[in-house]
This record gives structure tokens, sequence and C-alpha cells, in this order.
């Protein structure tokens, strides 16, 4: 409980004395930031599987460019637009159903990164494990200056389409009514959901980053209605799920991407089980209701 | 709406409760790090081998040496904790074996030579052999490899270098002085680190002396190995074994086998009489016990490639260890 009863040494200590410690805490609000604002869209229009196949599917992007020698987050960036591109046309030219053609990407492109890797005989450069769990003790000015233009373009990109997300979200017909492309704000979605995941691999790993694009806007649902208040205590969640996430990790030497990526899943089952307990009380309701 | 967010701070409260409930072995790590610390230099090394030699080059308790990835750690894929990483920014030197051993650690290691730690890479100093080079992919998919092998060695920091150095003693001997220059540079006294180095370089002499008496035993055309994964290149290189062939040639945990290979290598195996295949404690031989089955009559022996053993045991220090292992490889193929 050293937690509670050396709150200082506990919580404060560890980012006061090590520069790397305020990197890595600087890197994950800045995923939580990024990934809380697109992925109260993801959650709200049930698109998390989606979420999911564009984080995996980056790798071969990734495969290739590092073998190649060009910056990663480039092939990432191409991986995850032929990707979305690939679904699109699918969808568009098959009766299937939108699962199926992410499916089928999803495991098409996994294991075209894991046949590119395998081809890689001659050097030891190739093992999946780093860009699937990234390296939040290896974070350089660089990887924030990226993420923190990334997170401001988010920022920017979710107040300007905020009323085409909206009314796609909420009214597909009413959209089309009134001129506001649903097909070209779910593009613009994608775009967004791919820039968070590609911008945040390098330090929380993709495996990851799904963890922080869904657990805390899930959480924030249950709580809040109103979608700028979703993004809010989604963002708030993730923070608490974030700095609890690496001062476990500090204290106790697990894997800190791993760590924060648990704690904003508990916090999600933690507001679950609160807000249902709530619900099957009614008379703490009244209570809350009489002394709010 | 808004007397939802009591409830928000209710469950926050509880899920921080849940995230921070257990700190017992918080104390015992501080205990770990702390002695020793305030007289000599602390410096770690990657690999518990590493770790060994650097101890054998700061001889007497000159430094305080430690390993970050733990004994029977596998290098390729050790991921370091934040705890790791503060221990590393501390050090007054850290010792790595480079030339892409360290996967996972390679961009701590940077960050943290970028915030001024001293690092030596004991790879940079010794005559390296190609990786995954065998002489047994000369099927249809030879040329693409030669393609790839380009590739690779035009991009910057990566070479296409076999890792696996501690393998050869000479080559290990080769990376003292600058082990050396390198813990003087830490504060280390000159002369006391110069009587080391002629010491372990005695000891090493005296172990390829050994290996190679050991190996004698064994006629030259008796050595031949199969492997797991790709490893025993140097330790080939060094006393005269020729490498047929690895189940898994590529150094990703994540490649698979290719049938065409493994049918190939077993034809190799039956027409060659090879009586052993060798896999390592790091990685899954699956496969190598399947091909072992399929072949008939050859055993598959289990080495501990990368890691020392707990310290106490037989193989804790390198001198033993590489003793061991020689042994035990021709014990198995004297049959």
């Amino acid at each position: 409980m050293e937690f509670l009863t050396d709150p200082w040494n506990w919580w404060i200590t560890p980012f006061a004395d090590n520069s790397f410690m305020r990197d890595a805490l600087i890197a994950g609000l800045l995923t939580v930031l990024t990934t809380s604002v697109v992925g109260t869209w993801v959650v709200l229009r049930g698109m998390s599987f989606l979420g999911d196949a564009l984080a995996h599917g980056v790798l071969p992007g990734i495969a290739i460019a590092f073998i190649i020698g060009i910056d990663t987050s480039i092939g990432a960036l191409v991986a995850a637009g032929v990707m979305v591109l690939g679904i699109t046309l699918i969808r568009r030219h098959s009766p299937l159903p939108e699962d199926t053609s992410i499916g089928v990407l999803f495991v098409g492109f996994l294991a075209l990164a894991v046949v590119i890797m395998s081809t890689q005989q001659a050097s030891y450069v190739g093992d999946l494990n780093r860009f699937l769990f990234g390296s939040i003790t290896g974070v350089d000015s660089a990887d924030l200056q990226r993420q923190a233009i990334t997170a401001g373009v988010m920022l920017v990109g979710v107040v300007v389409l905020y009323r085409a997300f909206l009314v796609m979200t909420f009214d597909a017909s009413l959209a089309t009514m009134l001129g506001l492309r649903p097909a070209l704000a779910q593009g613009a979605l994608l775009v967004l959901v791919a820039l968070s995941i590609v911008s945040s691999f390098r330090s929380v790993g993709n495996l990851l980053v799904f963890a922080f694009l869904v657990a805390p806007p899930a959480a924030a649902t249950l709580v809040a209605r109103r979608v700028p208040v979703i993004m809010v205590v989604s963002v708030l969640f993730g923070v608490v799920a974030t700095v609890v996430g690496i001062l476990i990790s500090y204290h106790h030497g697990s894997a800190t991407s791993a760590t924060m990526a648990l704690c904003s899943v508990i916090l999600f089952f933690v507001v679950l089980t609160v807000t249902a307990v709530r619900r099957a009380l009614p008379s703490a309701r009244r209570t809350t209701a009489a002394a709010g | 709406m808004r007397h939802r967010f009591p409830l928000a701070a209710a469950a926050v409260a509880l899920a921080l409760a849940a995230c921070g409930a257990d700190d017992q072995p918080a104390a015992d790590e501080t205990a770990r790090t702390v002695p020793g610390a305030a007289s000599v230099p602390s410096i770690i090394a990657t690999t518990t081998i590493w770790a060994d030699v650097t101890r054998n080059v700061a001889c007497d308790g000159l430094a305080d040496v430690s390993a970050i990835i733990p004994a029977g750690g596998d290098p390729h894929s050790f991921e370091p904790s934040l705890r790791d990483r503060e221990a590393m920014g501390n050090a007054a030197l850290i010792v790595a074996n480079g030339l892409g051993l360290e996967e996972s650690l390679d961009d701590t290691i940077d960050a943290v030579e970028a915030d001024g730690v001293a690092v030596v890479r004991a790879g940079e100093f010794v005559d390296t052999l190609p990786a995954g080079d065998e002489d047994d992919h000369d099927d249809e998919a030879d040329h693409d490899e030669v393609d790839h092998t380009a590739d690779v060695t035009t991009h910057d920091d990566h070479g296409a270098d076999d890792p696996h150095i501690w393998f050869d003693p000479t080559r290990v001997t080769a990376t003292l002085p600058a082990i050396a220059d390198a813990l003087a540079e830490a504060g280390i006294d000159r002369a006391a680190l110069d009587a080391c180095v002629a010491d372990y370089t005695d000891a090493l002499v005296a172990l390829d002396g050994d290996i190679g008496a050991i190996v004698e035993t064994l006629p030259p055309d008796e050595r031949l190995l199969v492997t797991n994964h790709d490893s025993l290149s140097y330790f080939a290189d060094r006393y005269g074994f020729t490498v047929l062939g690895s189940v898994i040639p590529s150094p990703s945990s994540l490649a698979g086998t290719n049938p065409a290979d493994l049918e190939a290598l077993a034809t190799l195996i039956t027409d060659t009489g090879v009586p052993a295949i060798f896999a390592e404690t790091q990685h899954s031989s699956g496969d190598t016990n399947a091909l072992a089955d399929r072949v008939g009559d050859v055993e598959v022996i289990t080495l501990e490639t990368g890691t020392l053993d707990e310290p106490g045991s037989v193989a804790d220090s390198y001198v033993s260890w590489l003793t061991v292992t020689a042994r035990t490889i021709v014990d198995a193929l004297s049959g």
C-alpha cells in the first residue's frame, strides 16, 4: 500500500527524478489524447474490429519500410491506406458484410508481414515483437514531436468534422439529405484512426494502441451521453490508466505498455461494475440524486 | 447528466486500488539495486555471458556488474521495464553484444547512449561471420536471397552479421582490451584492469586449448552440426565443424519452417548419418523434434546458447558454460 502510505515517493518522485519517466509519460498522454478523441467515434460507430484490423494491418508496411530502409511510419501509413481502400472495394463489389471484408484483409496483412519477415534470413532485424509492443523506454524527442503534431491534427480534424461524424453516426439518411456525404466522412474517420495508430506504434506498440483506442472511450460511454463529454471523460480515464500503468511498471518492473493497456481495461470493468450495481439499486440512485 | 461525475470519480479510485494493490516486490527491487553502488562504479551488461566477461575484466570487485537480461532469458526478445531503463541510465557503462542481438533492447540502449551513458558493443571488435549464410541453401530461392542480402547491407546500422560471437573464446579475448578501455573511462584504475585482462586472457587461452582438446577426440569428418536456429557458426568456425543446416534458418521468432528446406535437411541428416540435432532452450523445438522423429535415428540435444545458468550451477560462468557446451556437443556427436 505504498501508493497510499508514501504517496510522494510512489506518485511523484519517479517522474521528478528521471527524464525518461517524463518522456514515457508524455508519450503515453499524447497517445491517450490521440486515441480517445477518435476512439470515441470508433466505439459509437461499432468499428472496433476495424480498429484492431488496422492496428495489425500496418505491420507489412512497417516490415517493408524497415527492409528498404525508409521511415517505418511512412510504411505503416501506406499499409493502412491500402487496407482501408481494400475494405471499401470489397464492400462495394460484393454482398458480404463489412466484418467479413475486414477479417479477410486483417489475416491477409498479418500473414503478409510474417512472410516478409521470414524471408529475411540474412539479418537479425527481423522480429515483429518490437513493433507489436513498441518501446516506451526508448522514445526520443523526434517521436514525441511526431506524436504531438498528430495529436494536434487529430483535435482539429475531430472539431472540423464533428457535425459530419455526429449525423453519420446517428442518422445516415439525414446526413445524405443535408449533403454531408456520409461516405466521405467515413473515409475521413478511417484516415484519423489510421493516423492515431501510426503515430503511437513506436511508443506503445500497435497491439496496445488498440487498447487505448477502445477501452477508455468504451468506459466513458457508460457514464456520459453527449459526444464531447464522452471524449473528455475518455481522456481522463486514459490519463489515469497511463499514469497508474507507468508507475506500476516502474515500481514492479512489469512490461510498460502492457501494464498501461491492462490498467485501461481494468478501469473499463470497474466502471462497468459500478454502473451496473448502481442501476440495480434504485434507492442508491435516489440518494445520490437527492444529495446532488 | 451532472450527477454521473461523482460516479466516475469513484470508479477511478477503485481502479487505482485494483491496479496498485500489490506493493511487496518494490522494496526488494530497491534493495537489490543499492548495495555496492556507493564505492565502485555500477556497470550493466545486456546478457549474463557479457556480465561474467566484464566481471573478469574488472576482477576482484573493481566494478559492480549486473545483467539486464536475466539468466535463461532470450536476448533477441527481452523487453526492458522502466526499472531496467532507470538502472541503465544510472550505469557508468553499458556492455552490449551488439550486431543486432539485443533486438528489443536496442532502442533503449540508443536512448540511454543519447543521454550520455557510455556504451561498448563487443561485436564491433571482432571479425564477424555473415548471418544465415549456410551452404545448404543452394536451391531455387538462391537469387532471391542474394537480393535481400544486398538490400540489408545497404541499410545503415543493422548489418547482416551473425551476433553469436561468444561461441569462440578467441573472439571474446579480442574484445577484452576494448572493454578494459571503456572501464578505465568509467574511472577504474588502469593498472588494475590491465592485470585482470592479462589473467583473464590466460584463462580464455586455456579454455580455447581445453575445448580444442575436447573436440580433438572427434574425427574431423564427424564434426557436423545441425541446429534449430543459427547460433553455432562461430563455434564451427573456430573448431573446424561444418554447419550442415538449421531447422529454422531465420532468426525471427515469427518465422516458420518451409517444407522443402525441411525435406532437404532430413535427406542431408540421413545421408551424412549425423547422430544429433542441437536445439536451444530459448526457442521452441517443436519443428526440430518433429524432424528428428521423421528421420528416426537422431537425437535432439538442447543447449543453453545465449545465457548462463543460475549462479551456483555448473555453467554459471562463461568459461564453465562454454566447456559444458563443447562437451555436450562432442558427446552427442560421438554417439
